[in-house]
C-alpha cells in the first residue's frame, strides 16, 4: 500500500517534469501532425483514386464528402496508429534522462523498490502518450468533420479503446528497448529509427494489400499490423456502410469486401483472414509478452546486484 | 559505530577505485573523508549508499549489513551529492514533495517537514521557483534540505561546500551543527577545504584508494604538520644557516620560509641564533599542511 502511494507520487513527478519542458511535448506533438499534413497534400489523391477505382468496378461513383472522409479516416487510422508507438518511444524521456544526470541515483538510495521506479516510467510515458496521442487525433478529427464526417460516437469510442491498446504495445516496446540507452543521442536515434520504420513495416503508409504476398506473410507476424488493422476496421466500417448503399444490394457485400481488402481493414495471414477479435487478441497478447519481458528485465537488473555482491560472502 | 567498514575494494576495469580501505565512524560524530580529485571518495559513498556494488569487503550501516538490509539503511542516511541530482525543471516545494513521498512523508506529515525546512534553510521566498532559475548556492541549499527531508541519522556530505560563498557556508555549517547537537547526527563528509576538515571529530585521508593516514585533527597536525618560520629581515643569512643544516626552505617576494619539524625545534634555532630573529614570524602546521603530506603534494619542495 505504502509503495502504491510512492507510485503515484513517481508518476506525477516524470509526468511533471515531462510537461514543464514545453518543447518536448511540442515535438512529440508535431511529428503526427507533419505527417497528416505530408498525407493530405501528397498522398490524400492515389487513395482517393483507388476508393474510386473500387467504385468503379462496381458500377457506382462515390459521394464527394463521403469519398473525401473515408480517405482521411484512412489516413488519421495511419496516423494514430503509427503515432501509438513512435509518440512512445520520443516521449520516454524523463526515464534516459534520470540516468543520464544521474537523479536517479537519487531514487537507488531512496527506499523504493527498482520495480516501482520502472512501472512509474511506464505509466507516465503511457499516461503522456495517451494525452499527445488524443490531442493529434483531435486536430485529425476536425480535418475530417470538416471534409466529411460519418463516424458515430460508437466508433469514436472504439478508436480511443484501439489507441489504447496500441499506446500500451508501443509504451512497453520502448519502456523495454530504451531501458539500454543511457545518453539523448541514444534515444534520439532510436526514436528516429523507429518513427522512419514502424509505418512502413506495419503497412500503415502503404496497405498491405500493395507488397507482395510473401513479404505480407512476413509482415503479418508482427504485432503491430494487427492494431493497424483494427483501427481501419473502426474508422472505415461507417465510410463503408454508406458506399454501399449506392450499389445494388446483390453486390453490396462484395463491394464491401473489395474495399476493406484493398485498404487493410480485412487482414489475411496465409491466405486466412483474420478477424476482429482475434486482431485485439494478438495485440493483447503482444502487451502481455512484453510486460512479462519488462518486468524479467527489471528483475534481472535485481538480481544482477545480488549476484555480484552474493560473490564475496 | 554507525559505520563500520572492512577491506573494501572496488575497480573500474583497469582502476583501482578502492584499495582494501577499512574504518570506523561513530555515532553523532563529524567525520573527515579527505583525498585529492580521484581518491575515491564519491566511490566510497557511492557503496555505502547503495548505489555501486562492491568487489570486496564488508560494510555495515546503521547497525545493518549493506548485503542483505540496504532498505533499512536507506531510511536513515541523507546524501548530499557532489552534483545535484534534484529534477531542475520542477520547483523547490515540487522537489521536496516527490522526495519526501518515497520515504512515505506525505499529507500533513509532509506539510509539518516543510515547514520546518523551510525555517530552517530559509526558503521561503524560493520555494515556487523552479531549480534551474536559483543560483548555485540557493541550489545547494535545496540539495542540503532534501537529504535531511526525513530526518536521516546519517548525512552524508560530497564536497557540498564546494562553489559556496563564505556567508552561504557557514550558514550550512551551523545548521549541520545544530543538528548535529539537537538529534546527534553524524555526519560523514568529504571536501578540499581544510579548514572545515579541521573541525571534524576524525579524519581518514585515502589516496589511490587507499588509506595513507587518519586520526583527530590535532592528533594528525603533531604527527605530521611542520612549523614554519618566516624570516621578513636577514633572510640570506637564515637561508644560509638553515640550509647548511639541511632544512627546506622557500623564498617568496617578502619572506624567506623554513621548514621545521615542530614547536621544540622553533625555540632551540630561537636560542641558538637570536640575532636572526628580529622581524619574523612562526606559523602552527595545519590540515592543509597534514594534507599536503601525507598525499606526497609538498608544496614546499627547497
Ligand atoms: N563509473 C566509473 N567508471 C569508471 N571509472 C570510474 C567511475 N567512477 C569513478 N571512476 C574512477 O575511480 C577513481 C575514483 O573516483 P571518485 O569519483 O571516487 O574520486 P573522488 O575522490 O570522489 O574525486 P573528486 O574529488 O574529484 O570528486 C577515479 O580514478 C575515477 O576515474
Ligand atoms: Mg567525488
Amino acid at each position: 500500500m505504502k509503495e502504491c502511494k510512492k507510485l503515484v507520487s513517481l508518476v506525477k513527478r516524470n509526468t511533471k517534469c515531462y510537461f514543464k519542458d514545453k518543447v518536448m511535448f511540442f515535438m512529440s506533438l508535431i511529428t503526427p501532425l507533419i505527417l497528416l499534413v505530408l498525407f493530405v497534400t501528397f498522398l490524400k489523391n492515389i487513395y482517393t483514386g483507388s476508393f474510386t477505382q473500387i467504385a468503379t468496378e462496381f458500377g457506382v461513383a462515390i459521394e464527394p464528402r463521403v469519398l473525401e472522409g473515408i480517405t482521411g479516416a484512412w489516413l488519421m487510422s495511419s496516423i494514430l496508429s503509427v503515432s501509438s508507438v513512435t509518440v512512445a518511444f520520443c516521449s520516454n524521456v524523463i526515464m534516459v534522462e534520470d540516468k543520464m544526470n544521474a537523479n536517479i541515483n537519487d531514487f537507488s538510495v531512496s527506499p523504493i523498490k527498482n520495480t516501482t521506479l520502472s512501472v512509474s516510467y511506464f505509466i507516465s510515458n503511457f499516461f503522456v502518450t495517451f494525452i499527445v496521442i488524443m490531442c493529434v487525433m483531435l486536430i485529425g478529427h476536425i480535418y475530417i468533420a470538416a471534409v466529411g464526417w460519418y463516424l458515430s460516437v460508437g466508433d469514436v469510442f472504439l478508436i480511443i479503446v484501439d489507441c489504447v491498446c496500441g499506446i500500451l504495445f508501443g509504451t512497453l516496446l520502448a519502456g523495454i528497448i530504451e531501458s539500454f540507452i543511457k545518453t539523448q543521442g541514444g534515444i534520439s536515434a532510436v526514436s528516429t529509427l523507429v518513427s522512419s520504420m514502424y509505418g512502413f513495416i506495419c503497412g500503415a503508409y502503404m496497405p498491405l494489400s500493395q507488397f507482395s504476398e510473401g513479404l505480407r506473410n512476413v509482415l503479418g507476424f508482427l504485432p503491430g499490423t494487427y492494431g493497424v488493422g483494427i483501427m481501419r476496421n473502426h474508422y472505415m466500417n461507417a465510410y463503408v456502410d454508406e458506399i454501399i448503399k449506392t450499389v445494388d444490394p446483390s453486390k453490396a457485400d462484395a463491394m464491401a469486401k473489395a474495399i476493406k481488402d484493398g485498404f487493410d481493414a480485412n487482414l489475411y495471414f496465409c491466405g486466412n483472414q483474420v478477424s476482429l477479435g482475434a486482431m485485439y487478441g494478438i495485440l493483447l497478447g503482444a502487451c502481455a509478452v512484453l510486460f512479462a519481458v519488462y518486468v524479467l528485465l527489471v528483475f534481472l537488473k535485481d538480481k544482477k546486484i545480488l549476484a555480484i555482491k552474493s560473490k564475496k560472502c | 559505530m554507525i559505520i563500520d567498514i572492512e577491506n573494501l575494494e572496488k575497480s573500474f576495469k583497469e582502476v583501482k577505485a578502492v584499495d582494501n580501505i577499512s574504518f570506523k565512524v561513530k555515532e553523532g560524530e563529524l567525520f573527515s573523508f579527505l583525498g585529492v580529485n580521484g581518491a575515491g571518495k564519491s566511490t566510497t559513498i557511492n557503496i555505502i549508499s547503495g548505489i555501486l556494488n562492491k568487489d570486496n569487503g564488508k560494510i555495515s550501516v546503521c547497525g545493518y549489513d549493506t548485503d542483505s538490509h540496504i532498505h533499512k539503511i536507506k531510511r536513515n542516511i541523507g546524501i548530499v551529492f557532489q552534483n545535484s541530482v534534484l529534477d531542475k525543471k520542477l520547483t523547490v516545494l515540487d522537489n521536496l514533495k516527490y522526495r519526501a513521498a518515497l520515504y512515505g512523508i506525505t499529507g500533513s506529515a509532509f506539510k509539518s517537514a516543510l515547514d520546518e525546512t523551510v525555517e530552517m534553510f530559509d526558503l521561503k521566498e524560493i520555494l515556487k521557483r523552479p531549480l534551474h532559475k536559483l543560483s548555485g548556492g540557493q541550489k545547494r541549499r535545496i540539495d542540503i534540505a532534501r537529504a535531511l527531508i526525513h530526518k536521516p541519522r546519517l548525512l552524508i556530505l560530497d564536497e557540498p561546500t564546494t562553489g559556496l560563498d563564505p556567508k552561504t557556508r557557514i550558514n550550512m555549517w551551523n545548521i549541520v551543527e545544530k543538528l548535529r547537537k539537537e538529534n546527534g547526527l553524524t555526519v560523514f563528509l568529504t571536501t578540499h577545504y581544510m579548514e572545515e576538515a579541521s573541525e571534524s571529530d576524525y579524519v581518514v585521508i585515502i589516496d589511490s584508494g587507499k588509506i595513507v593516514a587518519e586520526g583527530s585533527p590535532h592528533n594528525l597536525k603533531n604527527k605530521f604538520a611542520s612549523d614554519f618560520i618566516k624570516f621578513y629581515n636577514h633572510r640570506e643569512a637564515a637561508q644560509k644557516y638553515f640550509s647548511t643544516q639541511g632544512y627546506r626552505f622557500k623564498n617568496e617576494r617578502d619572506f624567506t620560509e623554513i621548514e621545521l619539524s615542530g614547536t621544540e625545534e622553533v625555540s632551540k634555532f630561537f636560542k641558538e641564533k637570536p640575532e636572526l630573529f628580529d622581524d619574523f614570524e612562526v606559523l602552527k602546521g595545519n590540515m592543509d599542511n597534514v594534507f599536503l603530506k601525507v598525499t606526497g603534494k609538498d608544496l614546499h619542495g627547497g
